[in-house]
């Protein structure tokens, strides 16, 4: 009976059509846009080829911004698994089923936050006189100032620990479920060979959850690419561009600074071309 | 006697309110819609929405304003009036008015500006920032030049007279640095921005004879400009905390608390500085125009008429009121009322007893003398602003430490300004 | 098996999971309650606890016509764009989870793949687009856009969802004489509600949340509640820091209504994973 429905055709194909249409229209045009050298301002336009990529290459706010998006990408990624994975063997190891659940409903807090409310929560706590986070500081040393966020050196990790504080926590609820999916045996037997706690993680438990675990740092990598809520209302780049990523840069270009949308537009390509071909390999290796 | 007085009152008060509603009456009301703004955070703006019933009654609709900070103000409405202009009313400054026009994003005021409103009343300094191309395109809301505003009581206890000239500010604000007391010498911008950074930067350029443009040919990259740059650097090490990265508001703010010792800043400070409301220094503040050969800053901003919202005439004429009326003397006598110093444009209310009563003798002749190293320190141009923006961002660079090569940053702006020419 | 003793390691866990706990909520209820301040009780430099509460700033925050408007633009958008990831990301979804094809796995991973795409890139051409056919700065160009991502999320949750309901009931049904369609309609929705209800509320909270593209595609009259919260607290001029913090707390309630939603989709999504 299942056989010969015509379900799946009336289910799926209108359902493939319009995402294939909404997807595919802007990523198409974003090309053709890229060929040009549209400005918001001006109502012409030309085909310039290739001039926008060739003017990227020579630009050092671009080559800037990827080195910057590339430092984000690693710093946010590997602080989430690490925050995750320690918070979620704590849980597991000295926290009962209430206090379990407990902690599970705090730290999925973050996460549910608009990022844009996640920013101003923590640029308001960064905030080098008034600030709730930097007043241990104030306290210990007897007044002097920290400002993270204008310091080049600390601006990127202090948006980070945003970051971190979202996901790092929400992940950690997930990496507990999971150690909670695992059988009870070979935990119990390597504590009967004298284990200590850290070993039977670190040898039998998380090897065992390898697989979904590389699976939670692939969507961690792809939500990191969404860097740009916080970027833009805790820094805006700055201070200079020391925390300029990609996507940022790409709006100053077509909006704040001059309207190039063609240029902003060149760089979302090279974007998305790097973000597809890196996902693509990794999710068929995962999958593998 | 005091019931015929009361009697005599709320007579008055009728015959005002009957004669209003009557003149309301008298004709269709002039706004079928709600008139959007988009501006900049003004106390003076902010004050005149206690009064939207006012203008209800007045024009037949009410008005909304939509507030962003004034780098997001100049990104927001360019790109809004590039595109879709679906804002009535622009908050136009010094900066971009010449953009705005030339576009054609804005239209000429005076056509749509009432003439009871007496347009001329403003002070003529702003009145010259509101004229482009030989037409008139906003009416003020703020304006002025620079002003030097240092604390008598820290200059004294250091044993240091006010600066006279630049040099001696650039000897004095180490010695008045005192950071574990939370004193500062100095305080700049050191946020990207035409408007911010470059804003505070500029004097130090033009002071040291820099000049933007040589005809077509940029002319900025010169040892003015290095010299300025270092000057500026240089002064920053003594800067309040929070001013490396931040504006106007940074700067200010660190001084009215009580943490700077000079600064340089518009002249709505000074009346910002005496106003306890708003100052925990109030009494302790002298005003002098900048040290020479610094020149002020003057700059101007206000309301102008969008094209594209306003499509057809009756539109026009509607925001036209809506500047009109929030321009008007009336409320710019409430500003007066409220304290609000930094609102003030019109000659009428600024030459008034009123205003000599709450600011004193001392404020007037400050800005009387600054009024006189007043200059116009930007390249004024509708390319000003990208021009600008960029050096923003190269200063902020220098500034925070991520950047160091001086002449590379100017290189670099130049190559910037060689395409911008080329475009046009 | 035996009981642990209190050692010194556990004594450090517990108290490093504490404060994760505290780390966790504390900068929202430090926010909420400079919501409840007068700006003088914010610009401390040492944090004040005790403090005479105010409503001001709460009152200003919602007696703005900007907020009301944005708070409707939020509403309808969000709406709207879940309602139709509803209508048509369920079906597909089932259609992938119970009658597989050959081109499932393309389909799956084309459905995942649009999550790649950066959103400047798609925001970008979307902006000319919409500005060419006249309808940018307009909600219906803000919830098409954001039908993008509702569809896509939706049915990227509800394959599982669909999977997880267990087949017999289905095959009992057909056996019944139910169609295929009613199938889906009488038997596979009410089993996998819980879990469906989890999809939805994740693609509703991700929309609220969006940002970048409605910053683009928006101007004056499609602003949502984000943009404006966002323009609230970019104002400079001596910051009204009370009035920043009670946007954010404004702008956060909603996603946050759906804590136990969310946190019960997790649950059943690990529970199914055990059996």
């Amino acid at each position: 009976m299942r056989r010969h429905s015509s379900l799946p055709v009336t289910f799926l194909v209108p359902t493939l059509a319009i995402l294939l249409v909404l997807s595919m229209v802007p990523t198409l045009y974003a090309i053709v846009i890229a060929l040009q050298n549209r400005e918001l301002s001006a109502q012409g336009y030309s085909w310039v080829w290739f001039s926008n990529f060739a003017d990227l290459f020579s630009d050092r706010r671009f080559l800037n911004a990827v080195w910057v998006s590339v430092k984000w990408e690693i710093v946010t990624v590997v602080a989430t698994m690490v925050v995750a994975i320690g918070l979620g063997v704590l849980m597991f190891e000295v926290a009962g089923p209430r206090l379990r659940n407990f902690y599970c409903l705090l730290f999925i807090i973050p996460v549910l936050l608009p990022r844009v409310s996640a920013a101003f929560v923590w640029k308001f706590a960064y905030h080098p006189l008034y600030g709730i986070a930097t007043y241990p500081y104030r306290l210990i040393t007897g007044g002097l100032i920290f400002d993270p966020l204008s310091k080049p050196g600390t601006a990127l990790f202090a948006v980070a620990s945003v970051d971190v504080w979202q996901w790092g926590l929400f992940f950690a609820v997930i990496v507990l479920k999971l150690l909670e999916t695992l059988p009870p045996q070979p935990i119990e037997a390597a504590r009967l060979d004298h284990a200590r706690r850290w070993q039977i993680h670190a040898y039998v438990t998380l090897p065992m959850l390898k697989a979904p675990l590389i699976s939670l740092m692939f969507v961690k990598m792809i939500e990191s690419l969404r860097s740009f809520d916080l970027i833009y209302v805790m820094t805006r780049g700055g201070p200079g561009v020391a925390t300029e990523t990609l996507d940022m840069y790409a709006f100053s270009q077509g909006f704040i600074e001059s309207g190039k949308v063609s240029y902003a537009s060149a760089m979302a390509v090279l974007m998305m071309i790097a973000t597809v071909i890196t996902f693509t390999m990794l999710w068929k290796r995962v999958q593998a | 006697m005091k019931s015929y007085r009361l009697a005599a009152s709320l007579g008055a008060a009728f015959v005002l309110t009957a004669s209003v509603s009557t003149a309301a009456l008298a004709q269709a009301p002039v706004c079928s819609a709600p008139v959007k703004v988009l501006a900049q955070p003004r106390d003076g703006l902010t004050l005149l929405e206690d009064s939207k019933d006012e203008f209800k009654k007045l024009s037949g609709a009410s008005f909304q304003i939509d507030y962003l900070n004034e780098n997001d103000r100049r990104a927001k409405s360019r790109a809004d009036a590039s595109t879709v202009g679906n804002y009535n009313v622009y908050y136009v400054d010094e900066a971009n008015v010449a953009l705005f026009a030339s576009s054609g994003w804005i239209v000429p005021l005076t056509d749509y500006y009432p003439a009871d409103y007496d347009y001329a009343d403003f002070d003529p300094g702003r009145q010259k920032v509101a004229t482009y191309d030989g037409k008139v395109w906003f009416a003020p809301l703020t304006g002025g030049g620079d002003l030097m505003v240092y604390r008598k009581d820290v200059l004294e206890a250091a044993g240091i007279q006010p600066p006279k000239t630049l040099d001696e500010l650039i000897a004095d604000v180490p010695k008045l640095t005192n950071a574990d007391k939370g004193m500062y010498g100095i305080a700049l911008r050191g946020a990207r921005g035409s408007g911010a950074n470059v804003w505070r930067w500029m004097p130090f350029f033009k002071a040291y004879g820099g000049k933007w443009f040589d005809g077509d040919k940029p002319a900025f990259n010169s040892e003015a400009a290095v010299k300025a740059t270092e000057t500026y650097l240089k002064l920053f090490k003594d800067s309040a905390p929070g001013t490396q990265t931040g504006s106007w508001d940074e700067s200010t703010g660190a001084f009215l608390s009580g943490q700077v010792a000079i600064l340089v800043e518009s002249t709505p400070l000074s009346g910002m500085a005496v106003d306890p409301k708003t100052s925990q220094v109030v009494g302790k503040v002298g005003f002098l125009p900048p040290p020479s050969p610094l020149p002020g800053g003057g700059y101007g901003h206000g309301l102008a008429i969008g094209t594209k919202a306003n499509a057809d005439d009756a539109a026009k004429k509607c925001a036209g009121l809506f500047i009109a009326w929030a321009t008007s003397k009336e409320n710019e006598k409430r500003r007066l009322d409220a304290h609000q110093f930094g609102e003030l444009n019109r000659t009428s209310v600024l030459s008034s007893k009123e205003f000599a009563d709450i600011y004193g003798a001392d404020l007037g002749q400050a800005l009387a003398e600054t009024g006189k190293v007043t200059a116009v320190n930007f390249w004024q141009d509708p390319r000003w602003p990208d021009l600008g923006d960029r050096w923003g961002i190269i200063l902020e660079e220098l500034v925070t430490g991520t950047r160091t090569d001086i002449k590379g940053g100017l290189n670099e702006l130049e190559a910037y300004a060689n395409d911008l020419v080329k475009k046009k | 098996m035996k009981q642990y003793r209190m050692r010194p390691g556990r004594l450090i866990a517990k108290a490093i999971l504490a404060l994760a706990g505290f780390l966790a909520v504390f900068p929202l209820v430090w926010t909420a309650l400079n919501a409840l301040k007068n700006n003088v009780d914010i610009i401390t430099r040492v944090p004040k606890v005790i403090f005479t509460p105010t409503l001001a700033n709460i009152s200003y925050i919602l007696g703005r016509d900007s907020v009301l408007t944005g708070l409707y633009n939020s509403a309808v958008t969000c709406g709207a764009a879940v309602l139709i990831g509803i209508v048509l990301g369920l079906p597909a979804a089932y259609a992938v989870a119970r009658y597989p094809n050959r081109f499932a796995g393309d389909i799956q991973f084309f459905v995942l793949s649009l999550r790649f795409l950066p959103p400047v890139a798609v925001a970008i051409p979307l902006m000319v687009i919409w500005l060419q056919v006249g309808l940018y700065d307009t909600l219906p160009a803000l919830i098409v856009t954001y039908s993008l991502l509702t569809i896509s999320v939706i049915m990227w949750l509800a394959i599982p969802a669909f999977q997880g309901v267990p087949k017999e009931i289905e095959e009992a049904a057909f056996v019944d004489g139910y169609g295929a369609y009613s199938v889906f309609w009488r038997i596979a929705l009410p089993v996998a509600a819980r879990s469906l209800i989890g999809a939805i509320a994740f693609s509703f909270v991700l929309v609220w949340n969006e940002f970048l593209i409605a910053l683009m595609l928006s101007s004056s009259n499609a602003k949502t509640l984000p943009i404006v919260a966002s323009e609230l607290s970019q104002q400079g001029m001596n910051v009204p820091w009370g009035i920043l913090n009670a946007s954010v707390v404004l702008l956060s309630l909603p996603p946050l209504l759906f804590l136990g939603v969310l946190s019960g989709f997790l649950n059943s999504v690990f529970r199914q994973k055990k059996s």
